[in-house]
C-alpha cells in the first residue's frame, strides 16, 4: 500500500518534470545521480574525513586530535608493507589481465566452434564466491599437496613451485589466481567492443591485403580504446579494494608479507575496533587513486571539449 | 526504575513458573555457530529456551568478526537483535560505554553470578557494578595436542610434561622423518603458539606483567626474551606447506598420523572426533606443563542492545537466566567443544580433555584471562602483527621487544 | 549480407593459424578449468578421503551426498536446511535493482555522453573515485543515512544500496559505450525532432544490447555474489542466497565440510553462469552497427 503510494507520487513528479522546459530534461535525469554522488559518495568521504582526525574506536567520535591518526599510519610497517604490495599487484594484475583478456577475445572472435562453452570456461571463475575458489587455489599452489606435488610425482623430483609459502614471490601467486578469476571479464568486455566494429573495416582490410594480426594492433586496438578504457578502470578498482582474495588464500601471510591496504582497513574496521585508523588509511587510498587518475581524467575532459567544440 | 525492577522480575517468575499463556518472550538472536558442532550447541540453547517459554528466532552468520559488526550495524540503524554474540573480552566494552547495551543486573544478582563465574570473565561483562553480558562458555585456546600414532613411529615414550620435553618430541618426531609441529600460518594461530609458550615458559606472573600490566620492564627482560626465543624456536619445527593453512588442515596431518603436535584451542576436537577418533586412544590433549600451569580462558557471550521495549527486556532476561543454567551448560558444551562456565557441574559426560579442563578450573589460582580480555582489540592486533611477523621473518628479538613495548604503550 | 561473410569465413581451412588458434583456446581454457577440476572431484569425496591431501586424485568411493548436504541439510545456525533458503531472496533482490542500475546507469551515461550538462563531468568524476572506496568504509554512514529514510532493513534498502554501489561502473560502461557512437547520429536526431528521452528510448537503447549484456553480467553477478550488503541492509527477512552459503562454508574455529562447501558454492554460481551461457546470443556482431546503419 505504502509503495504504491510511494509509486504514484513518484509518477506525479515525472509529469511535473515533463512540464519543466525541454532544457532541463538531461539535469532532470542526472538528479538521481547527483543525489547519490552529493549524499552517498562525497557525503561518505567527508564523514571519513571528520573521523580520521578524531579518536575514534568501536564508534565515531566527535573529538579532534589533528594528523594523529595519519602519523601512526605512516609508522605502520604493516601499512607501508601494503602499499608495497599493491603497486607491485596492481602493476601485474592489469597488464595480465589486459593482455589475456585481449587475446581471448580476439582469438575467440575467429569464428571457432563451440564459442559459447569457451566464453563460459573463461567467466565461470567470476561467478563463484572467492571463499571457495580461494581455497582450492591455496591448496594447488601448496607446495605440499598441490601442484609442486603432483609434477613431482609425474618424475620431476626437482620440481619447485612453492611462491605461496615464500615472502617474496607470494604476491605473486595472489597474481594468478584473481588473474585467473578476472580477465573472463576483460574478455567479455573486449568482445562487446569487437562486436560492435563494423564489418566494412574487415573487408576493406582483406582488399588491400592487410595483415590480420595488423589489422587488429593497428586499427581494431585503437577503436576499442572506450572498451579498454573502461577495464582497465574496473580493473583498476578491484586492485584498489583487493581484498577477498588475499583473506581466502593468504590471510595476508606468510606473515605480513602479502597483506594489502584494503585488508589493513577492514581489519581496523571491525576486528581492532579502530574507525579513526580505518578511515584514515581510506583516505589515504583514495587520495593515492585522485594523484595518479586525477591529470589522466583532466586530459581527457579538455580533449572531450575540443572534439566538441570542432 | 523501581517499577522497572519489579516488571522485571515478575517476568523472570512468570517465565521459570507458570509461562502457559500466550507465546512467551520473543528473542532473535545474533551468534556466529553455523558449523555442524556448533549447530547442535546453539540448537540446544534454542530449544532449552522454548521449554522455558520463549521464543528463539535464529539469526546465523558465519565469521566472528562479521557477525559483531552486523550486531553493531544493526544497533546503529535502529533495528538491534534481542541478543548478540560477542567474545567475553573487552570487544563490547564501547558499546556499553556508549551506554547501546541493556544490563542483565535482575539475573545475574538474582543467580548468584558473583559466586561461581570466573573473576576473569566477571572483569570484562561487570563494568561499574552492572552486568552486561550473559558468558556462555569457556574455550582453552593453548592445548597441546599429539597423535598417538605419530609419537608411537617417532619412538615417544611419554607425554611431554615441560617445554623442554616437548622440543625434545619435536626433535624425535623431525627424526622419525615426521612432521614435527602441524601448524597453520595465520596470524591468528600464530598468536596462540606465542600464548601458550607465555603461560607455560614465562608463568603466571610473567603472562600478567605482559599483557596484563603492560609492563615495559617485564617486555624488556630476560625471561621474556627467552619466551619470545622459544617462540621462534618452535617455527623451526613447522613444514614448508604451513603458512596460510587453516587449522583444521593442520588437525589433519595429526588424524592422519602425518604429523605429532599442535598448539590449538579445544575446538579442534570437533575435527577429531568428525574422523571418528577419541581422546586417550587416538590423540593427546596437554593442558599445560607442571601442576600450576595456568589454564587460559576464552570464550563467549551474548550481550543485549538497549531496547526499552518490555517485551523484549522479558526476553533478554529470560534468556541470560537460561543460558547460565548449570545443565545446559554441559550440554552446549559437549557438542561445541568447550567447557562449562562453572564448575558446579556433573562432568561424568564430558569427555576426557573437557573433565581434565574443568578439574584445573576449580584450582582459582590457575584460572588467567587471554590477551583480549586485557588488551583493547587495537592492541591486541598490533601484537598480532608483531608475532606473525616475527615468527616469519629473520627480526632480533630485541627489536620485537622493543615493538612490542611500543605498541601495547598505548 | 553478414551471413555470407560468415560462411565464407567458417569454409577456411585447418591452416597452421588455425591450429594456433585451437591451441591457444584450449590450453587457456584447461587452466582456467583446473580449479573446477579440483572443486568437482572435492564435492563427491568423502571427507575421509580429502584428508589424506591428494587434491587431485579421482574418488576412491564416490559419493553425492555433499550435494544434497549442501543444497537442503547443511547446518546454517539452528536450521539445517542448506542454502536453499534464500534462493527467492536473493531473485527477489537481485532482479530489481540489476534492471534499475543498468537503466539508471545508461540514463546517465546517455546524458553525460550527448547532452553535455554543467557540472555533469565533475559529479561523474566524483562518482568515479567513489569506486575506489572500499564498500565496507561507505557501511556505517549508509547505515545511518537508511536508517534516517526509513529503509534500513527493507527490500527497497538494499535496492538501493545496489544502485548506489553499481552507479559508478554502470555509468562508465555506457558513457564509453555512447563514447563510441558517431556524434553525428545523435546531432540527425536532434534535427528530426528527438526530445532528450525519446532519442534514448527509440535510438540509443535498441543499439546498446551487447553493452547492456555485459552490464547484465556484471550486475547479477555482482549482486547474486553480494554477501556483507545483503546481510547489513536487507533485513533478517530478506538475506540473500549467500548468507546461507557462507554460514555453510565459512566457519573460525567449527569444523570445515570441504566436499559440502564446494558443492555449495557451484550451485550458489548456477544462476550467474546461466547468465553467461544464455547471454550468448547477444555476443553477436553487428547489433550495434545494424543499429547505426537503421
Amino acid at each position: 500500500m505504502r509503495a504504491k503510494l510511494r509509486l504514484l507520487r513518484l509518477l506525479r513528479l515525472l509529469r511535473l518534470l515533463r512540464l519543466l522546459r525541454r532544457k532541463s530534461m538531461p539535469y532532470a535525469a542526472l538528479l538521481p545521480m547527483a543525489l547519490i554522488v552529493l549524499v552517498g559518495y562525497l557525503g561518505t568521504v567527508l564523514w571519513s574525513l571528520k573521523v580520521s582526525m578524531s579518536s575514534s574506536r568501536t564508534f565515531p567520535a566527535h573529538d579532534f586530535v589533528g594528523l594523529t591518526q595519519y602519523a601512526r599510519l605512516f609508522g605502520n610497517e604493516r601499512w607501508l608493507q601494503s602499499l608495497e604490495n599493491l603497486a607491485l599487484y596492481g602493476v601485474l594484475f592489469i597488464v595480465a589481465c589486459l593482455v589475456i583478456g585481449f587475446l581471448l577475445a580476439v582469438f575467440i572472435d575467429q569464428k571457432v566452434a563451440g564459442e559459447g562453452v569457451l566464453r563460459t570456461v573463461f567467466l565461470y571463475p567470476y561467478a563463484m564466491s572467492f571463499v571457495a575458489t580461494g581455497l582450492v587455489w591455496q591448496w594447488l599452489l601448496n607446495p605440499g599437496n598441490g601442484i609442486q606435488q603432483a609434477v613431482r610425482l609425474w618424475g620431476y623430483a626437482d620440481f619447485e613451485f612453492d611462491w605461496i609459502v615464500d615472502q617474496d614471490k607470494v604476491m605473486y601467486t595472489i597474481v594468478i589466481a584473481t588473474v585467473w578469476q578476472a580477465s573472463g571479464l576483460v574478455m567479455a568486455i573486449l568482445l562487446a567492443g569487437l562486436r560492435g566494429i563494423d564489418e566494412e573495416i574487415w573487408k576493406a582490410a582483406r582488399i588491400d591485403g592487410i595483415p590480420t594480426w595488423r589489422v587488429y594492433l593497428s586499427i581494431v586496438l585503437p577503436m576499442l580504446g572506450p572498451s579498454v578504457g573502461t577495464a582497465f578502470v574496473l580493473l583498476f578498482t578491484a586492485v584498489v579494494k583487493l581484498f577477498d582474495s588475499v583473506v581466502a588464500m593468504t590471510q595476508g601471510g606468510p606473515g605480513i608479507a602479502s597483506e594489502v591496504p584494503a585488508k589493513f582497513i577492514m581489519d581496523h574496521l571491525f576486528g581492532r575496533a579502530n574507525i579513526a585508523l580505518a578511515s584514515a588509511g581510506s583516505i589515504m587510498l583514495l587520495l593515492t587513486v585522485t594523484i595518479l587518475v586525477a591529470p589522466f581524467m583532466y586530459a581527457r575532459s579538455r580533449a572531450a571539449h575540443r572534439k566538441a567544440s570542432q | 526504575m523501581f517499577k522497572a525492577r519489579r516488571i522485571i522480575l515478575a517476568a523472570l517468575v512468570s517465565c521459570h513458573g507458570l509461562a502457559a499463556y500466550a507465546a512467551g518472550p520473543r528473542a532473535e538472536v545474533m551468534h556466529w555457530w553455523t558449523s555442524g558442532g556448533e549447530s547442535a550447541a546453539v540448537k540446544k540453547f534454542a530449544d532449552a529456551y522454548k521449554a522455558a517459554g520463549g521464543v528463539w528466532v535464529d539469526t546465523a552468520i558465519a565469521g566472528s568478526e562479521q557477525a559483531r559488526s552486523v550486531a553493531i550495524n544493526r544497533i546503529v540503524g535502529g533495528n538491534p537483535p534481542t541478543a548478540a554474540q560477542f567474545n567475553t573480552t573487552k570487544q563490547f566494552l564501547d558499546i556499553i560505554e556508549q551506554g547501546l547495551l541493556n544490563n542483565v543486573d535482575a539475573v545475574a544478582l538474582k543467580e548468584g553470578w558473583d559466586k561461581f563465574l570466573p573473576e576473569t570473565i566477571l572483569n570484562v561483562i561487570r563494568i561499574k557494578g552492572h552486568y552486561y553480558a550473559a558468558p556462555v562458555n569457556i574455550h582453552m585456546p593453548t592445548w597441546i595436542w599429539y597423535s598417538k600414532a605419530a609419537f608411537k613411529k617417532a619412538g615417544i615414550a611419554g607425554e611431554p610434561k615441560s617445554m623442554d620435553e616437548l622440543f625434545a618430541a619435536l626433535d624425535k618426531l623431525k627424526a622419525a622423518g615426521l612432521i614435527s609441529l602441524a601448524h597453520g600460518g595465520q596470524s591468528w594461530q600464530e598468536n596462540i603458539v606465542f600464548t601458550a609458550v607465555l603461560a607455560n615458559q614465562g608463568g603466571k606472573d610473567l603472562y600478567l606483567k605482559i599483557l596484563r600490566d603492560r609492563d615495559p620492564a617485564a617486555i624488556n627482560s630476560e625471561a621474556f626474551k627467552k619466551v619470545l626465543l622459544s617462540f621462534k624456536r618452535l617455527q623451526s619445527y613447522v613444514d614448508a606447506g604451513s603458512p596460510g593453512r587453516n587449522w583444521n588442515d593442520a588437525t589433519a596431518l595429526l588424524i592422519t598420523g602425518k604429523a605429532g603436535v599442535q598448539i590449538m584451542g579445544d575446538w579442534a576436537k570437533g575435527e577429531f572426533s568428525q574422523a571418528n577418533q577419541a581422546p586417550g586412544k587416538d590423540y593427546g590433549c596437554i593442558a599445560g606443563f607442571g601442576a600450576n600451569s595456568p589454564y587460559i580462558i576464552q570464550g563467549d557471550a551474548f550481550v543485549f542492545p538497549k531496547t526499552t521495549n518490555t517485551e523484549a527486556i522479558k526476553a533478554q532476561l529470560l534468556l541470560a537466566s537460561v543460558v547460565t543454567q548449570p545443565a545446559i551448560q554441559v550440554e552446549f558444551s559437549n557438542k561445541k567443544g568447550s567447557i562449562p562456565i562453572r564448575t558446579d557441574v556433573d562432568s561424568s559426560k564430558m569427555d576426557l580433555c573437557a573433565q581434565e579442563g574443568l578439574r584445573i578450573m576449580k584450582d582459582k589460582s590457575r584460572q588467567i584471562g587471554n590477551g583480549e580480555t586485557f588488551l583493547n582489540p587495537d592492541q591486541n592486533g598490533s601484537l598480532a602483527d608483531i608475532l606473525t611477523a616475527y615468527w616469519n621473518r629473520n627480526i632480533p628479538v630485541e627489536k620485537v621487544q622493543k615493538d612490542i613495548a611500543a605498541a601495547l604503550r598505548n | 549480407m553478414n551471413a555470407t561473410v560468415t560462411r565464407a569465413r567458417r569454409n577456411t581451412r585447418l591452416d597452421p593459424a588455425r591450429i594456433g588458434i585451437y591451441a591457444f583456446l584450449v590450453s587457456a581454457a584447461a587452466f582456467f578449468l583446473l580449479p573446477l577440476y579440483i572443486m568437482l572431484v572435492t564435492s563427491v569425496k568423502p571427507m575421509d578421503e580429502i584428508r589424506l591431501g591428494n587434491i587431485f586424485a579421482l574418488p576412491l568411493s564416490f559419493t553425492m551426498e555433499p550435494w544434497q548436504t549442501a543444497w537442503s541439510s547443511a547446518c546454517t545456525g539452528v536450521d539445517c536446511e542448506g542454502i536453499r533458503g534464500g534462493f527467492w531472496n536473493s531473485l527477489a533482490i537481485v532482479a530489481p535493482s540489476t534492471v534499475l542500475s543498468i537503466l539508471i546507469g545508461a540514463l546517465n551515461g546517455y546524458a553525460l555522453s550527448f547532452w553535455r550538462a554543467r557540472g555533469a563531468g565533475l559529479l561523474f568524476g566524483i562518482l568515479m573515485m567513489g569506486a575506489f572506496i572500499p564498500v565496507q568504509v561507505m557501511i556505517y554512514p549508509l547505515v545511518q543515512i537508511l536508517a534516517a529514510l526509513h529503509l534500513f532493513s527493507s527490500l527497497p534498502g538494499i535496492i538501493l544500496i545496489h544502485v548506489i554501489f553499481g552507479m559508478p561502473v554502470m555509468t562508465l560502461l555506457f558513457r564509453n559505450y555512447y563514447a563510441s557512437i558517431p556524434e553525428e547520429l545523435f546531432k540527425a536526431a536532434r534535427i528530426d525532432g528527438g526530445g532528450f528521452f525519446r532519442i534514448f528510448l527509440q535510438l540509443m537503447l535498441p543499439m546498446s544490447t551487447p553493452i547492456i549484456i555485459v552490464a547484465a553480467i556484471m550486475q547479477v553477478t555482482g549482486i547474486w555474489n553480494d554477501y556483507i550488503l545483503g546481510l547489513v541492509f536487507a533485513g533478517r527477512e530478506n538475506l540473500p542466497m549467500t548468507v546461507q552459503l557462507n554460514n555453510v562454508i565459512n566457519t573460525t574455529t567449527g569444523v570445515r565440510l570441504y566436499n559440502v562447501n564446494m558443492a555449495a558454492t557451484i550451485l550458489t554460481s548456477l544462476v550467474p553462469l546461466s547468465i553467461y551461457l544464455v547471454s550468448g546470443r547477444w555476443f553477436v556482431r553487428g547489433i550495434a552497427a545494424g543499429a547505426v546503419k537503421g
